[in-house]
């Protein structure tokens, strides 16, 4: 072989690494660089950015506190739901006659761009019942209607009987609303890794178990789960993922009003719309930080995986 | 070995051509901006009708110079403004309705001044009011002129339900407590007076924005309009407190509102609501929202006439808002220039006014031009008011207008904590 120099690899590198520099490394470098100055990005101003997302000066225009509480509450309830549910169903739905149709059926909504899916959705939650769907049905059974993407109550504990302050009630409706929306469209994503790693469970060992007595619900819990554990973090790191940076979603149904804001539609809104672009870099970069860490164990386990494969 | 020679050479060779070829179409644009009339690159706020009527505005300008408009509207235009000019690709002209980030701008030198362009900044400050002079004016240099105008003094009725109930329309004349008081008339006849709806997405709240700054007009004075923008009277101000709890007087009032109190004044989008006083029968008797609501009421109810169907009185209390498109330039080649001299133009201009749903600020339109007797009546009550302020919540812009929105919503959840929310407002300036 002639011309295996050393930069040959490079070479054929260079374009991904190009793009990668200029449309990731830089970004990030210059969002980090932003983050320490001020809200033109003239002058140094230390930590005063951070100050404010700890501070929370402007609990009505950028609810920094709220916001991060919202993620908390994304990444948690999302997540737990999306999989729980994925889960139930993969079991389920591989156990009837018409599986491709149920499941096609549960996975369409991954298939919609969540802007549509968002849009679909703010005419479901409408408040009037003669648009809204989840109102005329409510109505219909002898319920009030409820302003699903405005109402930022929640069910009356002692948790959450506080009032309005510049935290929010742990579980508004509003929020549910929309994680409920975010679950719509994942469910079938996780169902159908889900499914493909039931499919890897050898029939024999269910059947040993089976033979030894364990009903059904014991063979779910001792069996399939722990055997499908790698299966399930995988699912649920993308899951997490997903619930941190959401943004289309919120931004779509309430734009981040009524304490619907997550970390990612604040920034946007802090540097576009405010034209902060200091207090807008560093909510990006309190987010990216709180991805990495996900995203290092979502990349070890695969690693680890293949390792063992 | 050889094979693999020619493909790097072709690569190499690729790549060449793919970077001359960029610079090559990088020059073409350069040189394309020459001495004669070419592409003007417009940013705006609008879609649907209002484009059409825009574009039909300037295409004799098109066919006169041979150059051509690039517009792109959206709703978002401030953060597509702010986002193109901070890459330092900024448009040629933009057309939005705040003036907060034009200051801004203006103040950071990335604006035109008009008396850049040949003859525009005398058209303007000849055939302009002085204070929309004054608004398109930065640190003593005028910036920017104001071509589309709304009156927000204008409450909407269906005359015909007046009529046949005997509820007489207010006057200029009129004060806020006849206001309540016709609205006690009406409740009492049992119909709720009031459609209020705020809700409009990410900007959710602005249309009780444009109640408080009218009441706080005309029950507080210009003075006390012009301190709250500027920032010498706060929010915090017991003359504005008494503004919010007048608006809360009418929203909030049992059985004052269809929308059945706040959670429902909350959810309804502002479009939505200015359709109860016209279906059949009537849902409610009048509703508040600037002169654009004209359009909506007649897009929903394409038979609709001007004036017999629909028709708007005063505001009670004399003094107007409004609102109004503002037009700046970021540069001063000759495209823009003649492009902004054409928009400034009473010609040009008449002829959205003869298609409807656009008011002029320009002198030289005469209320003739207006197509009917409603939008001829927005034009004299925008150049005849004793009393006339921009936009409240527009002339501040950036947080401070983003809290003022979210302040009304909450308001009208928690109306008890408006303290608190006050407090909360003048935190954002």
């Amino acid at each position: 072989m002639v011309g295996r120099r050393w930069w040959t690899p490079w070479l054929w590198l260079a374009p991904a690494l190009a793009l990668l520099g200029v449309f990731l490394v830089y970004p990030v470098v210059d969002t980090c660089r932003r983050s320490f100055l001020d809200e033109r990005s003239k002058n140094f101003v230390g930590f005063d950015n951070y100050r404010f997302i700890i501070e929370n000066p402007q609990p009505l225009v950028s609810d920094t506190h709220s916001a991060l509480l919202n993620n908390v509450m994304w990444l948690t309830l999302f997540t737990v739901i999306t999989v729980c549910l994925g889960l139930t169903l993969a079991v389920l739905t591989g156990r009837v006659r018409y599986e491709a149709v149920a499941k096609s059926a549960i996975f369409i909504p991954m298939a919609i761009s969540f802007v549509a899916a968002s849009v679909i959705w703010r005419f479901m939650y409408e408040f009037n019942t003669d648009i809204g769907t989840v109102n005329a049905t409510v109505t219909s059974l002898g319920g009030e209607p409820t302003a699903w993407l405005q109402d930022t109550g929640a069910p009356l504990t002692a948790l959450t009987d506080r009032g309005p302050d510049t935290l929010p009630r742990p579980i508004q409706i509003n929020n549910l609303a929309l994680v409920l929306v975010g679950v719509w469209m994942w469910t079938g994503f996780a169902m159908v890794v889900l499914s493909a790693g039931l499919k890897g469970i050898s029939t024999e060992v269910l059947e040993a178990a089976r033979v030894d007595g364990a009903n059904e619900w014991q063979i779910f819990r001792r069996i399939i789960v722990p055997i499908l554990s790698p299966t399930i973090v995988v699912v649920a790191t993308t899951l997490v993922i997903q619930g941190l940076k959401k943004f289309d979603l919120v931004w779509v149904m309430t734009g981040g009003r009524f304490k619907t804001d997550v970390v990612a539609t604040l920034f946007y809104k802090e540097a576009f719309r405010i034209g902060d672009f200091g207090v807008g870099a560093a909510l990006a970069v309190v987010l990216l930080l709180w991805v990495l860490p996900v995203m290092v164990i979502g990349i070890r386990r695969f690693q680890f995986q293949e390792e063992t494969r | 070995m050889f094979h693999s020679k020619r493909s790097y050479l072709l690569l190499i060779l690729f790549a060449i051509v793919a970077f001359t070829g960029l610079a090559f179409v990088a020059c073409g644009d350069d040189e394309e901006e020459g001495p004669q009339i070419g592409t003007v690159d417009v940013l705006g706020i609008w879609g649907d009708e209002e484009l059409v009527s825009f574009e039909a505005m300037v295409d004799p300008w098109e066919l006169d110079t041979g150059g051509s408009m690039a517009f792109t509207g959206t709703r978002d235009i401030t953060t597509v403004l702010t986002t193109r000019v901070e890459g330092g690709n900024p448009p040629d002209v933009a057309i939005p309705a705040e003036v907060g980030r034009f200051q801004q701008f203006a103040g950071e030198g990335k604006l035109t001044p008009l008396s850049a362009c040949e003859g525009l900044e005398e058209t303007v400050k000849a055939n302009y009011p002085q204070g929309f002079i004054d608004l398109g004016t930065v640190d003593g240099t005028l910036y920017g002129f104001f071509m589309k105008a709304d009156t927000k003094g204008t409450i909407w009725y269906n005359p015909g339900f007046f009529a046949d109930n005997g509820y007489e329309p207010l006057t200029v004349d009129s004060t806020f407590d006849d206001l309540v008081a016709l609205s006690d008339q009406i409740l009492a006849d049992g119909t709720p007076p009031w459609s209020i709806g705020v809700e409009s997405g990410e900007a959710s709240g602005w249309p009780g924005t444009d109640w408080i700054q009218q009441i706080l007009l005309n029950e507080a004075g210009g003075d006390v309009y012009d301190g709250v923008i500027d920032g010498s009277i706060p929010f915090t101000d017991s003359r504005v407190k008494d503004a919010w709890e007048k608006f809360g007087d009418i929203a909030l009032t049992e059985g004052y509102t269809v929308q059945e109190g706040a959670e429902g004044i909350n959810a309804t989008n502002f479009v939505d609501a200015t359709y109860p006083p016209f279906e059949s029968p009537p849902e409610a008797a009048v509703v508040y929202l600037g002169g654009f609501a004209s359009s909506f009421i007649t897009d929903q109810f394409p038979d609709a006439v001007a004036g017999e169907d629909f028709d708007f009185f005063p505001f009670p209390g004399g003094g107007v808002t409004g609102g109004a498109n503002i037009v700046y330039a970021f540069n001063d080649d000759e495209t823009t220039c003649s492009f902004l001299n054409d928009l400034a133009s009473a010609e040009a201009q008449r002829i959205w006014v003869d298609r409807g749903g656009f008011t002029s600020v320009n002198s030289q339109v005469s209320l003739d031009s207006y197509p009917d007797p409603v939008s001829r009546a927005q034009a004299e009550q925008l150049a005849g008011a004793e009393l006339f302020r921009f936009d409240l919540d527009d002339a501040i812009g950036g947080a401070l207008q983003l809290a003022f929105f979210d302040g009304v919503t909450q308001y009208l959840a928690n109306p008890d904590n408006l303290d608190s929310i006050l407090t909360g407002i003048e935190a954002s300036r």
